[in-house]
């Protein structure tokens, strides 16, 4: 839908027809100074087509002028099926009529339904989403309410942005599906886990499925008890019957007396048996004394022969031991005699080898005397070789002096050299035949030689005379070449000698001396490693030789020893085993002895058994036992008669006690069963009476409809369960859906104000309820003014193409929507108009002239409308 | 030689019908019930009318092993005003002879000259031409043929053999045992009067059920019945009519429904015209249908309900069809349109449980309720 054209007459200050004509398809401007009538242009758009031409309300008598008339609107309208002129009027004459090409299509209710169909039905329309109506005029300005009007206008218009959003989200239709499901599942259930309600039906049919269920089970173990008794009741009848049926009552009495009958008979045979049975033990006793006696005296005769018989055995036996205890004995005596004189052989043999071994030690004793006496001899003599050398070695220079004399003659003769060398020197050059003829003291000067002058000296010249020499100043100190002379010199004196050279050799003879010492004194280490008074004391010791003329040889003597040792073992060897066989017939004899005492022990207590048996012959034992014999074998056939087919009384006597006990049994039993059969007469006659079969039934069926209506609950508490979550999350789901074409229809709108920034939503209010611009989330309600109507006219632009996207294009008309934005943003806003008006009509009413001359567009002109025209 | 008698079994005296819903202005559960102690009455009517002596009742004459005293003297009272007739009352697995000792006790005690308990299988003569050879249940659930003592049983020479069960014959209740169903000739019978079958059903020429006299459940589809049996001598072929005797009709209907019918036509078709006070109806729909048409369904099954002594309509069968003139009708975009959505694929869903894509789909239609009744 597109306006093209808007009419208005008797409209407030509109007392007179003006129009606006000539409304394109983008972005429209109708800009005119305060009182000039936008807000009422505006207020009639909006009463045309939301007021019903009937009504009489504040809104539609707020249009009427002081003048009074009826306020009429006429609006041209262009849809996809053509172009519509809307007309309504108010009070007096109160008409709607929608034209087509001059053609009236729909009037009064018709019309009214017409116009409701072309905003897109039920309520809503564009008129909250997106058309703006004037605001305050300034926010900072007016009075203290007049700035209260302000902010609630502005909260109003962040409001109705909500409210169209949570229209398309389900609205109206959402809220009363979730209102009516919760309600309903209130009734069912409650709490977060839905529990069941108390007093509720969900509580109510899980009550009623309980009691029924307690009470099938009551009667169900009533009519169980009831079945029970009733089976107990005929097992009791039965049993009763069996025990009271006469035939029963006679079998029982007979088979008692029987068993009494059988029982007594059985009693009196078992004493006859147990009189012969005494009887028949009596002649046993009888025979087995007699048997006792004549065994007895055998046995005693026995007995007294055998230890006779023993006792001569061993009188025997005992004399033979003792005679070979004698032979033994001196057997014994005659050993020792031989290994006493083995023994005197065996000392005497010892005697003559330790003669012997004496002798031998005095014939080893003086060759040793000789030896050593040669020995000391040679000692004593290599000593005083040795003593005599080391005399020699004492004289002479050693060789520490030998080398500190030829270190002072060195000295001696380098300081001479030296001195030599820096003297005055003269060679003589003798004229041939006079050799020699220049001497120096008593010595010829020789040919060609220098000769030293080292002081002055006095030369002659044959011939001549003398010749004196003097060194200069300085040559003529001899002080160390006479230290080092007078130095040897004391050396020498010390030493002893005169010269070096004797020095040396002296030297060498001390040497050769110390080498003669020393091997003396090597040879008297190998004879006397001890000394030689050690070797004196060795020959001290050494025993004189004893004056014996003869000694036996020692290794006869060590012979003899032997063959007496060999006949000492010999005979203490015979000694000995003669002593055992002594010591064993000692023995063997003393028990040939004690088993005679035995023997005659026992031969004396078989005589004094046999004396106390009497004078009883074996022959009248023997026949008494043979009678009392005879007499036992009689009385166990008597016995054996007697007790051959008795009845066996313990049989008798259990017969007895069974037919006893039978008839105990019975009586117990009658007297048992009589009172249960009433008790369960009466039990089974009570139940029976209460129909307690039928109730159970009957309890059954209910139960039946109850859990049935119980599972129906269930199910119904499931299913709005289901319903609510569906609900919930579908509109949890379309808010995501539905903000995010919001979302990026906005986008680019806010970006020409803010790059990068978002409109964040809140869940509950469905209204943008933030701006996050550089990362910072600011609530609107803290922005300014200025800033809240942008914000909310980008968002009605927003929602404006989006209506459009579906169908349900609709014109923009904001009147004043931007009072509070500056100059530098309404440029940006107007961007914002221009870039939506591409696919979208709007209409701007402004009272700002100056600021809005930037937003270009389609100006817009009230003009009146002339009478004539008026009146078609 | 004739012998006339009705036979009849099931009468199931002292039914509660407590499950049965029984709306809280209503008295279905009292009516039903008055209704079987009304087929006494009719029993005597179509005995009398076709001049039968004998009424004999092949078992579960009785509810339960433990009727109230009320329950059973009123019956017994009913029987003993029959003029001409004599009814012969066998014990079935309800009335069975172990559980329902005192009954039968109370029955013998207190029953009047014309009526006759059989709790002994022991012969017994139907006037002098006939022997009636019952065979008494004596166990709630027994395992083995209750017709083979007929078998031995002697008769009289040249009388007629009727007999008197109660039972199977297929295995109805998986308890491995039946009665034959050539017991006739084992037993050497001209006729086995057969209880326990609430449906009328021939076993063979001379083998009927009778079916209960008063239905009590859906299944069979008509009303109950008696059967007048005519013997006219050893051998003959037994003549069985079938007399209606049932006041309630228990009938289940199946109602086939397609996607853009109208449903509410469709089970107008299936509705019974009159008598609709005596009919318990059970509509069972499959198929499928829109959410629309299953609303219209249900409004249309709502309405008509209260023209019946029951009525019920069964669903789990019928599938729902969604379009998106139904899912248009909850909303054509925004949440609600995708909640009806998200629905619509769970209740369609292949990979969840039945119980799971009930409960969606039953949310669906809560929620296409809510819009539509909102709407209105």
């Amino acid at each position: 839908m597109k306006l093209r054209a808007i009419t208005v007459n008797n409209v407030r200050r509109f007392t007179d027809p003006v129009a606006i004509d000539a409304i394109d398809d983008g972005l429209n401007l109708l800009c005119a100074p305060n009182e000039h009538g936008k807000s009422t242009l505006f207020d009639a758009i909006q009463a045309l087509f939301f007021k019903p031409h009937g009504s009489r309300d504040k809104e539609v008598t707020a249009l009427r002028p002081h003048a009074g008339g009826s306020p009429e609107v006429s609006v041209t309208v262009e849809t996809e099926a053509g172009r519509f002129t809307l007309f309504k009027r108010w009070l007096g004459k109160a008409a709607a009529t929608v034209h087509r090409d001059g053609t009236l299509i729909a009037q009064a209710d018709e019309a009214e339904a017409w116009i409701a169909e072309l905003l897109g039905g039920d309520g809503g329309g564009p008129s909250g989403l997106i058309w703006v109506r004037q605001g305050m005029t300034e926010l900072t300005g007016g009075t203290t309410k007049e700035q209260k009007l302000a902010l609630e206008a502005r909260r109003d218009l962040m409001t109705s942005v909500g409210e169209e959003v949570e229209q398309m989200t389900g609205g109206r239709r959402m809220d009363m599906a979730l209102a009516r499901c919760r309600a309903e599942l209130d009734d069912l259930a409650t709490g977060k886990n839905r529990n069941p309600r108390k007093g509720g039906p969900w509580r109510a049919a899980l009550d009623r499925v309980e009691t029924l269920t307690e009470r099938r089970d009551s009667l169900a173990a009533t009519a169980e008890a009831l079945h029970a008794a009733l089976a107990e009741r005929k097992r009791a009848r039965r049993d009763l019957h069996a025990w009271e049926a006469p035939e029963a009552v006679e079998e029982r009495r007979a088979r008692l007396e029987a068993a009494e009958a059988a029982h007594t008979a059985a009693k009196r045979h078992a004493e006859d048996v147990a009189a012969e049975a005494q009887k028949l033990q009596t002649a046993r006793l009888t025979a087995e004394t007699a048997r006792t006696r004549l065994n007895t005296l055998r046995e005693t005769l026995a007995e007294h022969d055998e230890a006779a018989r023993l006792l001569a055995a061993a009188e025997q036996e005992a004399a033979q031991a003792r005679a070979t205890a004698e032979t033994a004995r001196a057997a014994r005596d005659a050993a020792e005699g031989d290994l006493a004189t083995a023994q005197e052989d065996l000392t005497e043999a010892e005697t003559q080898r330790a003669a012997a071994l004496r002798a031998q030690a005095a014939r080893d004793g003086a060759d040793r005397r000789r030896a050593l006496t040669a020995r000391i001899a040679e000692a004593e003599k290599t000593r005083s070789a040795m003593e005599d050398a080391a005399a020699a070695a004492r004289q002479g220079p050693d060789d520490t002096a030998l080398r500190r004399l030829e270190t002072l003659a060195t000295a001696h003769a380098t300081t001479k050299a030296a001195r030599e060398a820096t003297a005055t020197q003269v060679i003589a050059r003798y004229a041939p035949g006079q050799d020699g003829a220049i001497s120096l003291g008593d010595r010829a000067l020789p040919e060609g030689t220098a000769t030293a002058l080292p002081r002055a000296t006095q030369l002659t010249i044959a011939g001549i005379g003398t010749l004196e020499v003097r060194p200069g100043e300085g040559q003529h100190d001899d002080t160390s070449v006479e230290a080092a002379a007078q130095a040897l010199r004391n050396a020498l004196e010390s030493l002893d000698v005169e010269t070096l050279e004797a020095a040396r050799a002296a030297g060498e003879t001390r040497v050769a001396a110390e080498h003669r010492a020393g091997e003396a004194r090597a040879v008297l280490a190998s004879l006397a490693p001890d000394g030689i008074d050690q070797l004196r004391a060795a020959l001290a010791a050494i025993p004189q030789p004893e004056d014996r003329a003869e000694a036996p040889d020692p290794e006869a003597a060590e012979q003899a020893l032997s063959a007496a040792r060999q006949a000492f073992d010999a005979a203490r060897i015979a000694h000995q085993t003669a002593a055992d066989h002594f010591a064993d017939a000692r023995n063997d004899a003393t028990r040939s002895d004690t088993a005679l005492t035995s023997l005659q022990d026992r031969l004396a207590r078989a005589e004094t058994a046999r004396a106390r048996l009497g004078d009883s012959a074996e022959e009248t034992l023997a026949a008494e036992l043979h009678q009392a014999e005879t007499a036992l074998r009689a009385a166990e056939t008597r016995h054996a008669d007697k007790a051959r087919g008795a009845p066996d009384p313990a049989s008798t006597e259990a017969a007895l006690n069974r037919a006893t006990s039978v008839e105990r049994n019975a009586r117990e039993e009658i007297t048992r069963l009589k009172p249960l059969l009433a008790r369960l007469d009466e039990r089974i006659g009570r139940s029976s009476g209460e129909a307690v079969e039928e109730r159970l039934e009957e309890t059954r069926q209910e139960l039946e409809i109850a859990e049935a209506a119980l599972a129906r609950i269930a199910h119904e508490k499931d299913v709005l369960i289901r319903l609510e979550a569906a609900l919930e999350a579908a509109r949890t789901e379309a808010r995501e859906r539905y903000f995010s074409p919001i979302a990026r229809e906005l986008k680019p709108l806010l970006h020409l104000l803010w790059p990068e920034a978002e409109l964040t939503w809140g869940d509950s209010s469905l209204l943008p309820d933030a701006l996050v611009r550089d990362g910072r989330e600011e609530p609107i309600t803290i922005l300014s003014g200025g800033t809240q109507e942008q914000v909310a006219l980008l968002v009605r632009l927003a929602f404006a193409r989006l209506l459009a996207a579906t169908g349900r294009t609709a014109p923009v008309i904001l009147d004043d929507a931007l009072v509070f934005t500056d100059d530098d943003r309404i440029e940006r806003m107007f961007d914002a108009l221009h870039r939506q008006a591409g696919d979208l009509q709007i209409i701007v009413l402004s009272c700002r002239q100056r600021a809005f001359r930037g937003l270009g567009g389609n100006s817009l002109h009230l003009t009146p409308v002339p009478a004539a025209k008026a009146a078609e | 030689m004739t012998l006339r008698f009705i036979h009849a079994s099931d009468l199931h005296i002292g039914r509660k019908f407590a499950n049965i819903p029984q709306p809280e202005d209503g008295n279905i559960r009292g009516r039903l019930m008055e209704a079987r102690h009304g087929a006494i009455a009719r029993l005597t009517e179509v005995a009398q009318s076709r001049d039968a002596g004998h009424v004999l009742l092949a078992g579960d004459t009785f509810d339960t092993a433990t009727p109230s005293p009320a329950v059973i003297r009123q019956a017994l009272a009913a029987m003993g005003e029959a003029g001409g007739v004599t009814w012969w009352l066998l014990p079935g697995n309800h009335d069975n002879l172990r559980d329902a000792e005192p009954l039968w006790e109370a029955i013998r005690r207190d029953a009047p000259a014309n009526v006759v308990a059989l709790t002994e299988a022991d012969p017994q003569p139907l006037g002098d031409v006939a022997t009636l050879l019952p065979a008494p249940v004596a166990f709630r659930a027994g395992a083995s043929d209750p017709t083979e003592p007929l078998v031995r049983m002697e008769s009289e020479a040249g009388r007629m053999r009727v007999g008197l069960a109660h039972g199977g014959v297929t295995d109805f209740t998986g308890s491995g045992e039946a009665i034959a169903p050539d017991r006739d000739r084992s037993a050497r019978l001209d006729y086995l009067a057969l209880g326990d079958w609430h449906g009328r059903l021939p076993v063979s020429d001379r083998v009927h059920y009778c079916g209960s006299p008063e239905q009590d459940r859906f299944k069979h589809g008509r009303r109950g019945v008696c059967l007048a049996v005519t013997l006219e001598g050893p051998g003959a072929p037994p003549q069985v009519e079938e007399v209606e005797t049932g006041a309630f009709l228990w009938t289940e209907r199946p109602l086939a429904l397609h996607p853009r019918q109208d449903a509410a036509q469709a089970l107008a078709t299936i509705l019974p015209e009159t008598g609709r006070r005596d009919v318990l109806l059970r509509v069972r729909a499959n198929g499928w249908a829109g959410l629309s048409d299953q609303a219209d369904l249900r409004h249309a099954a709502d309405r008509v309900a209260p023209d019946f002594a029951h009525f019920e309509l069964l669903t789990d069968e019928l599938g729902t069809q969604y379009d998106a003139g139904d899912l248009d009708e909850i909303d054509r975009a925004g949440a609600l349109r995708l909640a009806a959505e998200s629905l619509q694929e769970a209740a369609q869903s292949e990979t969840l449980s039945h119980q799971d894509r009930q409960v969606a789909g039953d949310a669906l239609a809560r929620l296409y309720a809510y819009v539509r009744e909102d709407a209105q």
